[in-house]
Order: C-alpha cells, then sequence, then structure tokens
C-alpha cells in the first residue's frame, strides 16, 4: 500500500498545492454555504426575521453567485482530490480510534461534498434522478458540509499554516528533501508528498515513466521542473474553472449572454422573452386562470374586498423594473406595471406591520401558500403585476395577476394569485 | 487525529511554547465548531427528511466515493500514464498543454452531459434547456484541441529553436 501510495507521486501531489487548491475550494464552499443560507431563511424565515429589499437585485446577486461558485467546485474538488488521492492509501490503514474517525470524517467529506455538487448542479436541469427530497438534503448537506470543512482545517492545521505562504513553504520543501530522516513532524507531509524513490515493481515502472528525459533538459533543474507542473496544474484549474464558470453564468450576469452556450436557462428565452420555471400545465391552472368570475380577495382583520382584473386595472397603476430570480441561478431583468401592494393594502385598512399570506391558484405545490414580511408588503416596488414588458401578463408568467417584489426568490413571486390576506399575529 | 498533530501536542506538555499553545487552541475550537456543525446538519436532515427517503442519501454519499475512488481516480492516473508514455518523445510543457487539454474537456463534459440527459427526459417547458447542448459540447472540444495544437506547436518551435542555438543558453 505504501508502495502504491508512493507510485502516484508526482510533483502536483504536495501539501503546498493541496493548501492552495484547498483555500480556493473552502472559499467555495463558504461562498456556497453564506448564500445558501439566506436563500433559505427567505423561503422559511423564522418568526423574527426580517431583510433588507435594496439593492432590488440582491437575491439576482446572492443566488447567481450560489450556483456559480457551485459549479467553479467541480474543477477546484476534483483538483483537490487528485493532489490528496494517494492518501487514500495510507498504511497501516487504521492508526487508532482517533485516526479511524479522522478518516471517517473524510470519507463523508469526499463524499458528501460530491453528492452535494452533484444534485445542486442537475437540480438546475430540474432533473430528479435521486431517491429523496432536493430541497431538505440540499439544505442539511450544507450544515454537514460546512461543519466537516471546519473540523477538516482544524486537523490539518499545522499543514495549512505551514504551507500558507508560498516562500516559506518552499523552504520547507528545501529542507525536507535535503534531509534523508523524515522528522516525526513532517510525516504528514511527506505521506502527502510521496517524497523518496519509489520501489518495486510499480515503483519501477513509475521511476520510468517520471524519467521523461525532455522534462529535465540540460539548462533545467529538477526543481524548475517541479515548478513548470506545478504551474501547469494550477493553470489547468484556473482555465477549467473559468471555462466552467463563462460559459454557464450568463444565464444570470448579463456581459455573459452572449457566451452563455452551457447554461441550463437562456436570456431572453421564454413567453414575453422571459424564461419559465414552473408551467401552468404543471401548476394546473389552465382552467381556473382564466375562467370569467377570477376575482383577486384582498383580507385584513374582518375586511374582506375581491377585484377582477378590470377593476385592479382600473386602480392607479405602476411600473417598475425588476428582475426575476429563480433559486436555480438564472435571472432576468424585466419591466413589470400593476398595482403597489402597499394600496391594496391600505384599501382593506391592513395595519402597517403586518405580514402577508399569498396564496396561488395552484392545486398543490409547496409554493402554492407563501408569506412576505412587512418590509415586502410596504416596498414601494411590490407589485401585484398585470403587465409583463408592455403586455398582459402572459398566463405561463402568472395571469391575470402576479407578485413581483425586490429581492425575493422567483419561488416566492406567487403566480395566478387568488387570495391576499394579512396575518393576524 | 494525524500523527504530526499528536506528536506536537506530546510535545507541548514537554516544552511549553506560546506558539504550540496558540495552535492547540485553535485546533481544539475549530474541531469542536466543526462537530458541532456536522450533528446540527445531520439533526437536520433526520428531522426533515422522511425516515424512509435517509438510505438513499447514503447510498449516493457511498456511491460517490466509490465512483471517485475506484472508477474516475483509476481512470485519471491511467491516463496520466499514457501520457507520460507518449510524453517522452516530446517536450514536457506540452504534455503540459495536451494534458490541460484533455482536463478541461473532461470536466466540462462531466457537468454538460447531465444537461444532454435531462434535455432529452423533459419536458412540456421548452424555456428550460433551450440550447443544443450535445453540438455546443462538441463544438467545445474542437475549440479546446485547436486551441492546444497551436499552443503545441509554438512550444515546439521555440523549443526547436532553442536546441539548434544551444551554446548561446550555456554561456
Amino acid at each position: 500500500m505504501y508502495e502504491a501510495q508512493r507510485a502516484l507521486a508526482s510533483p502536483v501531489r504536495n501539501p503546498r498545492l493541496a493548501v492552495v487548491t484547498g483555500r480556493l475550494l473552502g472559499a467555495a464552499f463558504i461562498v456556497c454555504f453564506g448564500t445558501g443560507l439566506y436563500s433559505h431563511f427567505l423561503q422559511e424565515p423564522l418568526p423574527w426575521m426580517r431583510f433588507p429589499t435594496r439593492p432590488a437585485s440582491l437575491y439576482q446577486i446572492t443566488q447567481g453567485t450560489h450556483i456559480v461558485a457551485g459549479i467553479a467546485c467541480f474543477p477546484l474538488l476534483l483538483a483537490k482530490l487528485y493532489i490528496v488521492f494517494p492518501d487514500l492509501f495510507q498504511w497501516p490503514p487504521v492508526k487508532s480510534f482517533l485516526h479511524l474517525l479522522e478518516r471517517a470524517s473524510i470519507a463523508l467529506f469526499v463524499g458528501a461534498s460530491l453528492v452535494q455538487i452533484t444534485i445542486g448542479l442537475i437540480n438546475t436541469y430540474q432533473w430528479y434522478p435521486w431517491p429523496f427530497p432536493f430541497r431538505e438534503v440540499h439544505y442539511a448537506l450544507g450544515w454537514v458540509l460546512v461543519g466537516l470543512l471546519v473540523l477538516h482545517i482544524g486537523i490539518k492545521l499545522p499543514i495549512i499554516t505551514r504551507f500558507w505562504n508560498g516562500r516559506a513553504a518552499a523552504e520547507h520543501e528545501a529542507t525536507d528533501a535535503a534531509s534523508d530522516v523524515e522528522s516525526p513532524a513532517d510525516v504528514e507531509a511527506v505521506r502527502l508528498w510521496g517524497s523518496g524513490r519509489p520501489s518495486g515493481v510499480t515503483g519501477r515502472l513509475i521511476a520510468w515513466i517520471d524519467a521523461t528525459p525532455s522534462f529535465v533538459s540540460e539548462t533545467k533543474t529538477v526543481s524548475e521542473t517541479t515548478t513548470v507542473s506545478r504551474r501547469g496544474f494550477l493553470t489547468t484549474v484556473g482555465i477549467a474553472c473559468a471555462a466552467v464558470v463563462g460559459l454557464t453564468a450568463g444565464q444570470t450576469f448579463a456581459p455573459l449572454d452572449a457566451v452563455n452556450v452551457f447554461g441550463p436557462r437562456k436570456k431572453g428565452v421564454g413567453p414575453q422573452g422571459l424564461p419559465v420555471n414552473r408551467t401552468a400545465e404543471e401548476a394546473k391552472v389552465t382552467a381556473s386562470a382564466v375562467a370569467a368570475g377570477w376575482v383577486l380577495t384582498l383580507a385584513a382583520g374582518g375586511v374582506e374586498r375581491s377585484f377582477s382584473r378590470a377593476e385592479l386595472e382600473a386602480l392607479p397603476q405602476t411600473e417598475v423594473e425588476l428582475p426575476i430570480a429563480c433559486v436555480e441561478g438564472w435571472s432576468q431583468l424585466a419591466l413589470w406595471r400593476g398595482v403597489r401592494l402597499s394600496e391594496l393594502a391600505d384599501l382593506v385598512g391592513a395595519d402597517t406591520g403586518a405580514s402577508f399570506r399569498l396564496i396561488s391558484l395552484e392545486e398543490r405545490g409547496s409554493f402554492k401558500k407563501t408569506e412576505m414580511g412587512p418590509e415586502y408588503v410596504r416596498d414601494p416596488l411590490t407589485l401585484v403585476a398585470l403587465e409583463l414588458n408592455g403586455e398582459t401578463l402572459d398566463l405561463q408568467h402568472g395571469y391575470p395577476a402576479r407578485m413581483i417584489a425586490p429581492g425575493r426568490p422567483g419561488v416566492l413571486q406567487t403566480k395566478w394569485l387568488s387570495r391576499i390576506e394579512a396575518i393576524t399575529a | 487525529m494525524n500523527t504530526a498533530g499528536m506528536t506536537t501536542a506530546r510535545a507541548t506538555t514537554a516544552l511549553p511554547h506560546a506558539g504550540d499553545r496558540r495552535m492547540r487552541a485553535a485546533r481544539t475550537t475549530l474541531i469542536l465548531l466543526g462537530t458541532s456543525g456536522l450533528l446540527f446538519g445531520l439533526y437536520v436532515l433526520f428531522d426533515t427528511v422522511r425516515i424512509t427517503r435517509l438510505p438513499g442519501v447514503a447510498l449516493w454519499i457511498g456511491a460517490a466515493i466509490v465512483l471517485h475512488d475506484a472508477v474516475l481516480a483509476p481512470l485519471v492516473f491511467f491516463c496520466g500514464l499514457l501520457l507520460r508514455r507518449a510524453g517522452r518523445r516530446v517536450t514536457g510543457t506540452i504534455v503540459l498543454v495536451v494534458q490541460a487539454a484533455i482536463v478541461v474537456g473532461s470536466i466540462m463534459t462531466l457537468i454538460v452531459v447531465p444537461a444532454i440527459v435531462a434535455r432529452s427526459l423533459t419536458s412540456n417547458n421548452p424555456s428550460i434547456l433551450p440550447l443544443d447542448y450535445g453540438r455546443n459540447l462538441a463544438l467545445f472540444w474542437v475549440a479546446v484541441a485547436l486551441v492546444a495544437t497551436v499552443w503545441s506547436v509554438v512550444l515546439y518551435a521555440r523549443s526547436r529553436r532553442a536546441n539548434q542555438r544551444p551554446s548561446s543558453r550555456q554561456s
């Protein structure tokens, strides 16, 4: 096993690169966790929670970042796993109970990370080939992973601090290479590093392959060659990150729209030039939404008033430019026209501090009923929208009336509104 | 806990040192904090996901480990072997360029293939997965191959020029 581990030795499999890619991957994980947590609490707020409504594109930014950082995790995680792969073959496999715990935590860390980014990605394709609910598992794994990340940093802290700084790391490597004796404190480093010549059949094979003569020319020392292949490795990871991010991020980041060739959504594609998350057919509202007797009912305290679409159109109209920003990471700016929710709330005499419950015509679905805090209800940009981009709202976008509020996830911009009621505390 | 860490910890008790004490405190804090995050995550998992669905979660995590450690990593290793063997004939940096091209193309494939599959399965919503991902992926590979080829030719020409005038570099 030790032989196998040594056989995997390569100039890029060293603690310094493990720290360098680990830092980037760790940062990406933290960004995903933070933005994910924000999105989670927007959808399931604790009673005391209030959220900023400006900038109006806040959710577009946080959730766009969530997806972009998540996609960048693919090359970063694979790079990190490539670097530390020889660790899998450490011998003896288990040295103590603590060591067993450490290895178990690493196994869970690797497995859960791979599952997390995979289901996150495939969720953006609206494909659910797994035997568990996405939202709950993705959220729980977020906590599991951030915990394991902090735990991992705690366990590896001596190596991380030792190889954090590039110049100091190079000095350490030089000293370690100079001394044949493996000092006990460096065992971990040597384990990762695979320093020393490989032995046995595998070792000889690798030695032959490693001894690519053109790599070591007369004018280049071995250490320069090592530097070249390390730089090559990091450049490759950088290019891979740039490619996976650059060619998908156009679904939310307008300047990259032209090179959006792999994003699951495309700006401008959809009814009225706007993508659709859940169709009227899926929501089973194709009949109820176009029914002649449709009214929007507003209720607060004992007061209840119903408005037909014509009555809503007769009220003062406001035009706002707000993005629709989906949890799946795509977003698009659009022009909405309709009645301010705050003005409707005043018509039924709702308390200014009241939260509202929004109820859709959809027959079922986790977002049939949602809640909206007073900071959104009273925001002048929050509309019961009747028009989109200068036309009557398309059925797919929530005809006869839908919510549009600043800084909220798309699933909370309730389509096919049926009832809006103040929640009495 | 790794061997290095335990050695450091034992050394600390014998010879107290401010840096070691700080390191030990930081590690203890991080390990406790991390463990509580992990436990909270597991609690959320058990609290929100029906118990009959949990084996599915475990299965996917286990399968991910097996898929990476027993399929993907060995595959990458043997590709690396082949490439290094082939690379004995050309300049090292050219091997790196070819390697980079294969890695970048493969990672993109890994991300785009599920989109191709998902597109063939769904749906009555034409605004999901509206692009021709198969064609775009093929074009991406062509572009990567082109860039890698041009880059390699430049490197090759440069190394030949350098080899023709060896004395100038040694002086």
